[in-house]
């Protein structure tokens, strides 16, 4: 098409301003920074000394760190698993019904993915309340009558903020599966029926090869998202350090112990690992035809 | 198989009882499904409920034994409380203005990156292109720290301004825009330029409105996402006159002590407004949840 | 370069063509090349087109039709060469500045605006007054017949009268020169009759410079005062409708004009006879058919239109070919018939009354001085 050069370049220049600036500011230049103070002992504001990998060698050491990484990892299988299938069922059965009803059930469905942390928070808090939380009641049962402070036992903390956090973000999960299992025409089912398959052989042998794409999208987002888990975990402990996450680490060490440095090494290896599982998804969902 | 002996008898049988019999026999297991879907729901959403309901129990009921689903005395005093004793009112406008500008800036951003991404050649397009893939897989959580710094040097801690700052980075809402540019047949652009039309004109009058649907999504998953953060306006405000409501109404909780009532009333009040807007716009959360994961499929 | 011998058959045409606009060259395109990266699509083409006059760009898929109208439009890039609009130099110019305006084979129209933001957008977006553009958008719409339908979108609108919103968002620019890409292509057969008919009678009446592309050869004949054929990035012949049925230079266009098309046999030219040769048809017969001066050539093709061969007794002495009849299709007006002879399956177009049964032997009688004789090169001889 013809046009000048020049006003081309000039009017890109205009639209992608905001972008160049803001990305520049917020993204590209702390993203170096953030590499760079992770290789020297600064504190939170202010310069520091070069360390070298002195940082990284303290986190392979602190045992703070690896209850850290560890708490994490198990809190996003207990989380990530559980959450991915309890969605499908869900979707298998919400797909089932139509119109206003089933609008109304995926809206239960959906709502509480909408609402903050804070709000799911005061809700599961008030939920498994010790003294008056009406969850008790399915507990005491199993605690020998006795009422159980869920979130102030150590062992039982981490399953118990991932039951929380499947609760919140079940929905999206479940949306994903709904879009996926509508695009499987009713024809396949049709003939599946008229080859004599029973319920549960064509959920095996069909809907779940076909939806098998959407598990893996549906899997590694809630990983990705969950790896990066705070607000649910900082908001419910009583014992912060034995519950720790990373991105709790980080902010421990930033902002209260005010080392700028060490945080950012912590930050560097918690970056890294999500761009691992970020390139496994990549790789999974590129594979997905090959099931 | 049950399924396959009942179908080779029903053959045998006359078509209009062979059709009876074959959907009775669905119906059944079909139907337990929806029940127990149903079932599920209820339960599901029986949390948001109680806490809900909890709001409108005055304390000493709220602290009493045994499960009341209805209050007996339904009271509105919680919600008085906290609307004149708790800065929930500052909270509440505090949210509004910070979410309001993270989602008109974000917005005119991509679309405005997108375009010129998606219909532009300019030096430097693919490069950014690939920076905005990029910026995907880095956490924003892992940048806090020196999101910290940065704010800081620039004098922006504790403003609603550092709230807004690093809540920018939004690569979905542009390769959104992109994809949904590219997308428009170019018949459309050559007939414009032949009218005339110069590149804002275009952006402003054809492919923008062309696209209404998606900027509407995009703004209000937007809009929501700011209300709801935590992390960042946690770390970046200090004093309670400028929190924003999500990070405020866990204030309250530690001021007031162990007041039920209160502290879900105000917690109830945070949620509100995106609930409301998800229910009444149901349709463009649920368009924008699934282009967003398109993306990253 | 062959294009050079056609080229100049161009403006040499248009100079001495008695159907022509007749009169000063409004587009001129001058030695204009188009390359895609490494590939060409055209070489050193002439065009010219006169003021008035409504020129078809005719040709298969892949021509180059669309590419010269873009060129013109300003849409393409010329690679080398010049496009004049009367007699500016616009080769660089922009689109908006050339004073064209085109009607896209999709309409393009936008579908977020009514009808008659649609029409006036160009004044739109030129700043005009919105008085302004109501007035002529209300002029175009009493021209086309829209009025009723100013403030519909083009989702409510038929085919038929979205075209015309496409030509009216032209008409509204009152621009020097109208161009239109393969706009009758997307309606069904009917309207696309009815539509032919509705710009003819709209060239009539503007009387302004309409360049149009079409693969179609019955809309340039029955539209276009000049038809240019391409082939291949190349003008393989430039002249009135029929001019290019009754003489075409060469094979290609022979053969891409006129429905049902041209027969084609092999010929063995026995004798030059100065202006006539003397051939020896498949099957044994001879015929005597005309040439120009100085024409040689040992082998040729012959070629004769279906309407221009007689169904005869098949024992008759003057019958050019013989054979059986394969296929009769009865059009009401004509009877086409295909028939089996030993030059291969030739059609021939007779009469509506035409009596005759599959499986039939019959005899074909040649009209000599209706067919041509083609050379190697597809020149006509």
């Amino acid at each position: 098409m013809l046009r000048s050069r020049r006003s081309e370049i000039s009017t890109a220049a205009v639209l992608m301003a905001p972008f160049v600036v803001i990305y520049g500011v917020l993204f590209v230049y702390p993203t170096i920074k953030m590499v760079h103070l992770s290789f020297t002992n600064a504190p939170l504001i202010g310069p520091g000394k070069w360390v070298g990998f002195d940082n990284f060698a303290r986190l392979w050491s602190d045992r703070l760190f690896s209850t850290a990484v560890w708490n994490t990892f198990y809190f996003v299988a207990l989380s990530v698993i559980p959450g991915t299938l309890v969605a499908l069922l869900v979707a298998l059965g919400v797909n089932r019904l139509k119109g206003w009803l089933q609008s109304l059930v995926l809206a239960a469905f959906f709502l509480p993915y909408i609402l903050p942390v804070s709000v799911v928070v005061q809700i599961w808090g008030w939920m498994f309340d010790k003294d008056f939380g009406v969850a008790q009641y399915a507990i005491a049962p199993f605690n020998g009558g006795q009422h159980l402070a869920v979130f102030r036992i150590v062992p039982l903390f981490i399953p118990a903020v991932a039951f929380v956090t499947v609760w919140w973000c079940l929905g999206f999960s479940v949306l994903l599966y709904i879009a996926g299992l509508r695009n499987i025409s009713s024809e396949i089912y049709e003939a599946a029926n008229l080859d004599g398959a029973g319920r549960w052989t064509t959920f095996r042998r069909i809907t779940w090869p076909l939806i098998w794409p959407v598990t893996v999208l549906v899997f590694t987002i809630q990983l990705i998202l969950q790896f990066k888990i705070f607000d649910q975990v900082y908001l419910l402990a009583t014992r912060p350090d034995s519950t720790m996450v990373m991105v709790q680490y980080i902010y421990k060490q930033a902002f209260q112990m005010n080392k700028g440095g060490l945080a950012s090494a912590a930050s560097v290896i918690l970056f890294l690992l999500i761009i691992i599982l970020s390139v496994l998804q990549y790789q999974l969902l590129r594979t997905r035809g090959e099931r | 198989m049950t399924a396959s002996a009942g179908l080779a008898s029903d053959l045998t049988a006359a078509p209009a009882a062979r059709r009876v019999r074959r959907l009775r026999r669905f119906d059944l297991a079909g139907l337990l499904i929806t029940l127990v879907t149903l079932v599920a729901a209820v339960i599901f959403a029986f949390p948001l409920y109680w806490g809900l309901v909890t709001t409108f129990k005055p304390e000493y009921e709220i602290v009493r034994p045994g499960v009341e689903l209805w209050p007996e005395r339904f009271t509105i005093e919680n919600y008085v409380h906290v609307l004149t004793q708790t800065k929930i009112g500052l909270w509440y406008v505090n949210s509004l203005i910070t979410s309001g500008a993270v989602t008109v800036i974000v917005i005119i951003m991509a679309a405005g990156a997108g375009y010129a991404i998606s219909q532009l050649s300019f030096p430097g397009r693919r490069l950014f292109w690939w920076m905005i893939l990029a910026s995907f897989m880095v956490p924003i959580p892992a940048l806090i720290v020196t999101h910290f710094i940065v704010l800081s040097q620039l004098g922006l801690i504790n403003t609603l301004a550092g709230v807004v700052g690093p809540q920018l980075i939004a690569p979905v809402t542009v390769i959104i825009y992109k994809q949904f540019f590219d997308s428009v047949p170019k018949d459309f652009r050559e007939a414009a330029v032949i009218d005339g039309a110069n590149d804002f004109q275009l952006l402003f009058r054809i492919y923008l409105p062309m696209n209404w649907g998606v900027t509407t999504a995009l703004a209000i998953i937007t809009f929501i996402g700011a209300w709801n953060l935590f992390l960042w306006p946690f770390l970046a405000i200090s004093s309670e006159d400028k929190m924003n409501i999500t990070v405020g109404i866990t204030q309250v909780h530690d001021a007031f002590g162990v007041q039920y009532g209160r502290d879900l009333a105000v917690a109830m009040l945070a949620a509100l407004p995106v609930a409301l807007v998800y229910l009444i716009f149901q349709r463009r959360v649920t368009q924008a949840i699934m282009l967003s994961a398109g993306i990253k499929g | 370069m062959s294009a050079e011998a056609p080229a100049n058959t161009g403006s040499v045409a248009a100079a001495t063509a008695a159907g022509a606009g007749g009169g000063a060259p409004h587009v001129e395109l001058r030695r204009v090349t188009k390359r895609y990266g490494a590939v060409t699509a055209i070489t050193d083409l002439n065009l010219t087109v006169e003021k008035g006059s409504f020129t078809a760009l005719l040709g298969p898929s892949g021509c180059g039709k669309s590419t010269l109208l873009r060129m013109i439009a300003g849409l393409e890039e010329i690679t080398a060469g010049q496009c004049f609009i009367d007699n500016v130099d616009v080769t660089g110019t922009p689109p908006a500045k050339r004073r064209i305006a085109m009607v896209f084979q999709s309409y393009a129209l936008y579908p977020h605006m009514t009808v008659r933001q649609n029409i006036a957008f160009s004044l739109s977006v030129a700043g005009r007054s919105k008085k302004i553009q109501n007035e002529r958008a209300l002029e175009v719409a009493r021209i086309l017949e829209l009025e009723p339908y100013l403030d519909r979108r083009p989702a409510e609108l038929s085919g038929g009268q979205r075209q015309r919103v496409a030509i009216g968002r032209a008409l509204v620019r009152k621009p020097e020169v109208f161009l239109f890409d393969e706009p009758l292509s997307n309606l069904d057969a009917k309207l696309r009759v009815q539509m032919r008919v509705e710009l003819a009678k709209l060239h009539a009446e503007l009387g302004a410079t309409m360049i149009y592309v079409t693969h179609d050869q019955t809309e340039a004949m029955t539209l276009a005062d000049k038809i240019v054929v391409l082939d291949k990035g190349v003008i393989s012949q430039v002249g009135s409708p029929l001019e290019l049925y009754n003489a075409p230079a060469n094979k290609f266009v022979a053969a891409f004009i006129g429905s049902p098309g041209m027969n084609f046999v092999a010929a063995d030219i026995a004798a030059m006879n100065g202006r006539t040769a003397s051939v020896i048809l498949p099957g044994g017969r001879t015929a005597e058919i005309g040439v120009s001066a100085g024409a040689n050539a040992r082998l040729a093709e012959l070629g004769v239109r279906p309407e221009h061969l007689t169904i005869v007794d098949p024992n008759d002495p003057q019958a050019a070919f013989a054979g059986a009849v394969a296929i009769i299709e009865h059009l009401g007006n004509a009877t086409i018939l295909y028939v089996d002879t030993p030059a291969g399956q030739l059609i021939v177009e007779g009469e509506g009354d035409l009596d005759a049964k599959p499986g039939q032997t019959v005899g074909l009688r040649l009209s000599e001085s209706h067919a041509r004789l083609f050379g190697e090169t597809g020149a006509t001889l």
